[in-house]
């Protein structure tokens, strides 16, 4: 099959991204990771498969689903609930059926030539700074296809980034960074025991990729990351730890701490079978911009010198 | 000018004078003014044997010198057509009927309120209403097409029926070459050796000019006697005074004395016709002159020029305009329309300077409805001005709006206008284009709703929100078995309408012709003094007549959804979409759902619907290219409203696209229906680039709201600048952004379908607003509030 050809599945693609590169970015959120953080923002993101979705807010309780065979879609009191994890249900006769999109697929498929036609688009406002990110999910969790687009994109004079946990085989990496600009590379918790109890995962995998990268010829393009999960990531230690070991491979480095995103509690709901770290009445909110500017002096402190 | 130079402009600050005037300006209240209406009656019955122009021009001077005048303490630019500030004038000769009607409801009506005493409203009915019964511009046009205007009213809204015709840029620059006594000295030459209306044009404008130099020596006059009498104030009122007498007889030769004489060109302009959208344009190229020449003397420096610009913003805000409360709907909030354009191309190149920077500047710091500040873009435009105009637009004014050179000026020269001329256009009102002093464009002739014809087309004839039949019957939905049908009968339907409409402009034309002609403006419209003909009667040198298209956004929706899920797909039968319209979709919820959710929509790069609304929007304008105005212009076409998408919304019964029957159209006239516009702002910008350019030839508008973060950092500066980089590339017209407020967040939580394309941006995440949970979206209004 040609490159070209090649596909993946995408949950979704944001024009204008603002937050994910430099410019004005198109942002491409691919399916598929192998990690399991107990905060994901974007848990639909985590199979790689195409799901099936009911979205109770769109619903107008119109009842067409429940006359599709299959027992998925039931009237509970005044409202209907359609039940996404059905054993033999009709999901896409289900989507046929309702007029409003509440029964849905949360992805689809698109090849590499479909997204760099897509990306083409906004070429005008991606002046030299702009381009597309790839993001997900894990965008080298389909190493071959991510390689692919990444250098079709190249090809095409499109400015590249992806976001990764880097949780791959180095070699993945590697490819990838052939045709990529900048690299956003998130480091969660360096304990690795705490690193498995929240993302099912060990850490070493992603210490090491850090270390080829920040030790390499192109660590300059290389932003790393933490997530600041109240409670999880966002103690003292964890990010003295991370820090130093930053400051250890490459103090120059880009260092960004992202806050805390309380919003993504509302897509557990659509996703039966997540569930969120944080129970609702309990989610806690953004940090305040003082524990904001503690946390980057002891980044500082650990010996970095670009905390943002 | 060097790069390091502007960015010291955009540092300096407001002077404590501009606070204080625009505080005691803000806390004068609203009132109706009659001054000049018994002037004018009195003068009309004095000389009632007179041509109409002289008499005009008659009633102009007497205005001049007898309305009573004020300086303000403080004012550095002085001049005002009524003593208080912000006065509605009442103009009896444009319209009395209306007022009559509507006197007792003006303090109280829901949109643009003005206060009227009792006396005034007895003056009113006894002094100046019975003199005009039947011979006002209103009472003409009424008796002459009243019928026929109201018959067509649901599809077709005639504009300036009441009051005189404004939207129109004067020759700023002439004017400040001339000033009154020099246009008087031409009137009077040409005069002496023309014949006929000629000679009563030319008398006509001699007596206009000569009442402006009364005018502006009895500001000479009051400045000197309060100079005696204000000790704090005393230089500025000599200054005043020194300028006033030099300006009575002799053109501005310093910067302050260039502002002045603009000043006074609108409040003349605004005395001779209570109109909207008399408009400066290019003031960064009419005022550099005097500025560079006052820099370069020592005689002037960046602050005081800022200083006497901001004075001239507070004077901007002083002219209200008082519309009759069907006009206030459709034009809401005193629109007034003193449009500034700043920046662009001239045949050499970029025009940014100093001045450029010092108006957006007085814009930042004042931030005042007027006046309606626009900078234009294109491919040349620096970084500097660019950038800047960003950090204006961040203050939350929503101006400056911003113009697409690579856009307009190609669009102006395919209806007919010169290289030259087109690229040295300007905006009238909101977003007419035009160019500068020599086109009366008649931007707002009428609004045609393409919607309600769509309507009528589906049913017949019929009025979805009356049952009554009001237009002609060229089939039904359940009568057309295909796609092609639909089309030919609406086709049909737009052409029978477009020909009764252009009937009813050209009545209303004539009637200005005959009722308003307007010696001072055509002085300052070339060529009008050099042909002797009144700019209302063709003078001027374009003659274009502007009709708005209503609105294209919703109709491509309602198209795209009836082809698509009628015609194509066949998901709902004719007779159950037509049903579903009859019911306004009670009972009918299911087809509703099907149209909003499964039929591609107008703002979201589809090529599918975007191309149904311009294939429409070019019919239309090829209906119009047929017709020739009364002027010798053309007809050309505008997709822009200014709240009339509310108003005209009401006249539309349930549309195809899932709208519910009286509810609001799209807003702006490019921009997509509200929520509709889920790919981004980019996706919304190639929307807009599929309609050709010259279909807003006539003026485009686009609104955007972008959530404050975007305006926080100088990184996000730059991402900004990169979009509007990319709204130049693709050639879209206009665009005008509004800041995202907290106000709107809880009217999303509230009515979420409106909002549903507000989303917040998150690193590595991104969601519609309005799919979240509602407790979670009091985060996002809680950080927010926050930001701003």
């Amino acid at each position: 099959m040609a490159e070209s050809e090649l596909s993946a599945n995408v949950v979704d693609i944001r024009r204008f991204s603002t937050h994910d590169g430099g410019g004005i970015r198109t942002t491409i959120f691919l399916k598929g990771c192998n990690l399991e953080c107990s905060w994901c923002q974007n848990p639909e993101s985590i199979s790689g498969k195409v799901e099936p979705v009911f979205l109770p807010s769109r619903c107008i309780g119109c009842g067409l689903c429940l006359e599709v065979p299959g027992g998925a879609a039931s009237r509970v009191g005044d409202r209907i609930y359609v039940d996404a994890t059905r054993v033999g249900a009709d999901w896409e006769a289900l989507t046929r059926v309702c007029p409003t999109g509440a029964i849905t697929w949360n992805a689809r498929s698109y090849t590499v030539s479909e997204l760099v036609e897509l990306a083409q688009r906004d070429r005008a406002f991606f002046g030299t700074d702009g381009g597309v990110t790839l993001s997900g999910g894990e965008p080298l969790f389909r190493p071959h296809f991510a390689a692919a687009l990444l250098r079709a994109l190249k090809q095409a004079g499109i400015n590249t980034a992806i976001e990764t946990a880097l949780n791959v085989r180095t070699e993945f990496v590697l490819t990838a960074l052939e045709w990529t600009d900048h690299v956003f590379a998130d480091c969660k918790l360096l304990d690795v025991a705490a690193h498995r109890r929240h993302t099912g995962s060990g850490n070493e995998r992603i210490l090491a990729n850090l270390e080829v990268l920040l030790t390499g010829p192109r660590r300059a393009d290389v932003t790393v990351r933490t997530p600041l999960i109240p409670g999880v990531t966002d103690g003292d230690d964890n990010i003295s730890a991370i820090a130093s070991f930053l400051a250890s491979l490459y103090p120059d480095v880009t260092y960004e701490l992202l806050n805390y995103n309380p919003l993504a509690a509302a897509k557990y709901d659509l996703l039966p079978g997540r569930e969120f770290l944080f129970p609702r009445d309990a989610n806690p909110p953004m940090l305040g911009r003082s524990r904001l500017d503690e946390l980057k002096s002891i980044a500082q402190a650990a010996g970095l010198r670009y905390v943002l | 000018m060097s790069a390091t130079v502007q960015p010291a402009l955009s540092q300096l600050a407001q002077s404590s004078r501009i606070e204080r005037l625009r505080e005691a300006m803000l806390a004068e209240p609203r009132i109706v003014s009659l001054d000049q209406a018994r002037i004018t009656t009195r003068v009309y019955q004095d000389h009632a044997d007179e041509p109409v122009i002289v008499r005009r021009a008659l009633a102009l001077a007497a205005a001049l010198r007898e309305v009573p005048i004020r300086i303000t303490p403080g004012e550095l630019i002085v001049g005002n057509r009524t003593p208080t500030a912000r006065a509605g004038v009442v103009s009896p000769e444009a319209g009395a009927s209306w007022i009559d009607r509507e006197i007792e409801t003006l303090p109280t009506r829901s949109q643009d309120k003005f206060q009227v005493d009792a006396e005034t409203i007895r003056s009113f009915r006894e002094d100046v209403f019975p003199r005009w019964r039947g011979i006002s511009l209103e009472d003409v046009i009424r008796a002459r097409y009243g019928a026929e205007i109201d018959a067509i009213g649901k599809v077709v809204k005639i504009n300036q029926k009441d009051h005189a015709q404004g939207h129109i840029c004067p020759n700023v620059e002439r004017w400040l070459a001339e000033g009154p006594a020099g246009l008087a000295r031409e009137a009077a030459i040409r005069g002496a050796a023309a014949e006929g209306e000629a000679r009563d044009f030319y008398r006509a404008v001699e007596i206009a000019m000569q009442g402006v130099q009364a005018f502006v020596l009895r500001y000479a006059e009051l400045a000197e006697r309060l100079a005696s009498e204000h000790e704090a104030d005393r230089a500025d009122l000599a200054e005043v005074a020194r300028i006033m007498r030099r300006l009575a007889v002799e053109p501005p030769a310093t910067f302050h004395e260039a502002v002045q004489a603009t000043w006074l060109l609108f409040v003349v302009l605004h005395t001779e016709s209570n109109a909207s959208s008399f408009s400066p344009g290019r003031l960064d190229l009419a005022l550099l002159p005097f500025y560079e020449a006052g820099i370069a003397a020592g005689t002037l420096t960046a602050e005081t020029a800022l200083e006497l610009l901001e004075c001239l913003f507070l004077k901007f805000n002083q002219v209200v305009y008082l519309r009759n409360s069907h006009s206030a709907k459709y034009f809401a909030g005193f629109p007034i329309g003193f449009n500034i354009a700043v920046g662009g191309q001239a045949a050499d190149g970029d025009v940014a300077n100093p001045l450029s920077f010092l108006l957006l500047q007085a814009q930042k710091h004042l931030g005042l409805p007027q006046p309606n500040l626009s900078v234009r873009l294109h491919d040349g435009t620096g970084d500097d001005l660019l950038k800047e105009a960003i950090r204006v637009v961040a203050r939350g004014s929503g101006m400056p709006q911003f113009f697409n050179d690579n856009a307009v000026i190609p669009a102006l020269e395919r209806v007919g206008i010169s290289r030259a001329d087109a690229r040295n256009y300007a905006i009238v009102g909101c977003v007419e284009l035009t160019t500068q002093g020599n086109n009366l464009g008649w931007s707002d002739a009428a609004m045609f709703n393409l919607n309600k014809a769509l309507e009528l087309t589906l049913t017949g004839g019929v009025d979805l929100l009356t049952g009554e039949r009001i237009g002609p019957d060229f089939g039904d939905l359940t009568r057309y078995d295909t796609w092609e049908e639909l089309e030919t009968a609406f086709a049909a339907m737009i052409e029978h309408y477009v020909s009764r409409m252009i009937k009813a402009c050209e009545v209303v034309e004539r009637a200005h012709m005959d009722v308003l002609p307007t010696a001072f403006l055509s002085a300052v419209i070339d060529d009008c003094l050099a042909s002797g003909v009144d700019v209302t009667a063709g003078g001027a040198k374009y003659n274009l007549s502007g009709i708005q298209m209503i609105q294209v956004a919703s109709l491509a929706d309602s198209l795209a959804a009836l082809k698509k899920l009628v015609f194509e797909e066949g998901l709902i039968t004719r007779e159950r979409m037509l049903g579903a319209l009859l019911a306004d979709f009670e009972g009918f919820e299911v087809e509703q759902a099907l149209l909003l959710n499964k039929a591609p929509k107008y703002g979201n790069d589809i090529a599918y619907v975007d191309d149904l609304g311009l294939k429409w929007a070019r019919f239309f304008a090829e209906q119009l290219a047929e017709y020739t105005n009364v002027r010798g212009g053309r007809y050309h076409t505008g997709m822009y409203t200014v709240s009339a998408h509310v108003p005209m919304g009401q006249n539309v019964g349930a549309s195809t696209d899932g709208r519910k029957a009286g509810t609001p159209l799209a807003d702006g006239g490019l921009s997509p229906v509200y929520g509709r516009d889920m790919a981004g702002p980019t996706a919304v910008l190639h929307s807009v680039a599929r309609l050709d350019n010259e279909l807003t030839s006539n003026g485009g508008l686009l609104n955007l709201k972008l959530f404050p973060e975007f305006y926080e950092s100088e990184t996000n500066i730059d991402k900004f600048a990169q979009f509007l980089r990319g709204f130049v590339a693709l050639e879209v017209p206009h665009v005008q952004f509004n800041v995202v407020r907290r106000e709107d967040l809880i009217a999303a939580k509230a009515d979420p379908d409106r909002y549903r394309s507000l989303t917040i941006r998150v690193a590595g995440y991104t969601a519609y607003f309005t799919e979240l949970a509602g407790d979670l979206q009091d985060e996002i209004i809680a950080r927010t509030v926050q930001d701003l």
